[in-house]
């Protein structure tokens, strides 16, 4: 169980997130639906330790794994590269080559295999998503923070976003916490979403027990 | 005839001089050229080392009153300072190639860091925190995803403070290092005669920039096909 207890941010005296609280089960897909500038990504920040917020806590013991919008990709190493680096520091030379195994294994579950010794500028918005989530796996995380993990992408390209994170969560029971204002992909893969306004929790609704949520959401948002 | 045979013999030996001058002069770019290797890797060791510093807020203060002081006096001064200060105070005498090293990779950290300082800047601040989120410790992080980005993106500017500081070498010669220019003062002061000793030197000197252009320009090609 993750939980955020009373958490509020400030940045240059605006209330970014104002005393959320909330809890997520284990191994669940949780949505953080709201408009731009709702608080979402600051507070997915603030779960990652990026943000220290100004009071509440967060409790959580587990690894977490960020995946950020714009993929942050290391520019100059190639895909395989990027996947392997961060396991393999601490790693002996038997486990460094279980890492390059490793890594090959999900670039082929991703469908990007023969894109692991290009580099980063050559790849589509769709398969720098597909690395960043691949280099998010890498680590054996528990906890996965996706920061708006749908933007720029096509139909078809989202659809698969939807049935690799499902796959993610169900094979490696990964909790997943995704933070998007695409109520549509939100209601469709998530088993809990909270919709923020304003920094404060508006509503919060389990989609598959209910008959409209896009509907229900929406009516939060104006 | 015998007018003819003796311009004849005057322009050999003219042109035998202005080959030995060139030579005199050339053998001072062993010295100019370990004074630029020496300085380059105490610049840029010392330019890193204060750009981290920096950036990480650890002694931001200290490292930006060195920069300043050092920025703010000229490298013939700071020279002279290693050259005859240091010694009576440390009771060691320095000898020309050392002070040189010294005082040139000084004064260049600082313009290095600057550099470095904006490279950095420039950098998305989500590389760091891309590194934090995939549990890089800080040393791997500035290693092997930082520097060699911000070295990249700052790559031009470095091979400009390296050809800045192969001319500033010339300086050597006020304390008596016999580096290219110096060698050109020589042999002008000794003919009274300054037009081809120190368009020589010019020479030399031009050469040695090209070359250092072009090496970096190779390497620049390098890395963008990569």
């Amino acid at each position: 169980m993750l939980r955020i207890c009373g958490v509020s941010k400030s940045f240059c005296g605006v209330k970014i997130l104002d005393n959320v609280s909330v809890e997520i089960a284990e191994s669940s897909i949780f949505g953080l639906a709201g408009l731009s500038g709702s608080g979402k990504s600051t507070l997915l920040r603030c779960i990652q330790k990026l943000e220290t917020p100004d009071s509440g806590t967060i409790d959580c013991d587990r690894k977490v794994g960020f995946m950020f919008q714009d993929f942050q990709l290391f520019p100059h190493m190639t895909v395989l590269q990027n996947l392997v680096y961060a396991p393999a520091l601490k790693a002996s030379a038997e486990e460094k080559e279980k890492c390059v195994d490793k890594a090959k294994i999900i670039l082929q579950d991703l469908g990007i295999e023969e894109k692991a010794s290009e580099y980063p500028g050559t790849l589509s918005g769709g398969q720098k998503q597909r690395v960043a989530l691949a280099r998010s796996l890498m680590i054996d995380l528990d906890v996965l923070l996706c920061d708006e993990p749908t933007s720029g992408l096509d139909v078809t390209t989202m659809a698969d976003v939807v049935t690799l994170l499902q796959s993610v969560n169900q094979e490696f029971g990964v909790t997943i916490i995704i933070a998007s204002h695409d109520l549509d992909f939100l209601t469709r893969i998530s088993d809990r979403i909270v919709l923020l306004r304003d920094g404060t929790i508006a509503t919060g609704i389990y989609p598959k027990q209910h008959d409209d949520p896009i509907g229900h959401l929406k009516s939060y948002y104006s | 005839m015998e007018n003819c045979r003796h311009s004849n013999q005057s322009g050999t030996s003219a042109v035998h001089k202005v080959i030995s001058d060139f030579l005199y002069i050339g053998s001072g770019v062993a010295l100019t050229l370990k004074l630029l290797g020496g300085s380059v890797s105490v610049g840029l060791f010392l330019g890193v080392l204060f750009a981290v510093v920096r950036y990480c807020n650890i002694c931001r203060s200290v490292v930006s009153g060195i920069v300043s002081v050092i920025r703010g006096t000229p490298v013939i001064l700071q020279l002279s300072v290693v050259y005859f200060i240091v010694p009576q105070l440390w009771g060691c005498k320095l000898d020309i190639v050392s002070t040189g090293i010294i005082a040139f990779g000084i004064n260049s950290s600082v313009y290095v860091a600057e550099i470095l300082r904006a490279g950095i800047e420039s950098l998305p601040k989500g590389q760091f925190e891309a590194a934090y989120s995939l549990g890089i410790p800080p040393f791997q992080m500035w290693k092997d995803i930082i520097l060699p980005q911000v070295v990249m993106n700052i790559f031009p500017a470095l091979i400009n403070e390296t050809v800045t500081l192969l001319k500033e070498t010339a300086l050597i010669a006020t304390i008596g290092g016999m580096d290219i220019m110096r060698r050109s003062q020589v042999i002008a002061a000794g003919q009274y005669e300054y037009f081809v000793p120190l368009c020589t030197a010019a020479v030399v000197y031009y050469l040695l920039v090209l070359s250092i252009e072009f090496v970096g320009r190779k390497i620049e090609e390098r890395k963008t096909a990569c």
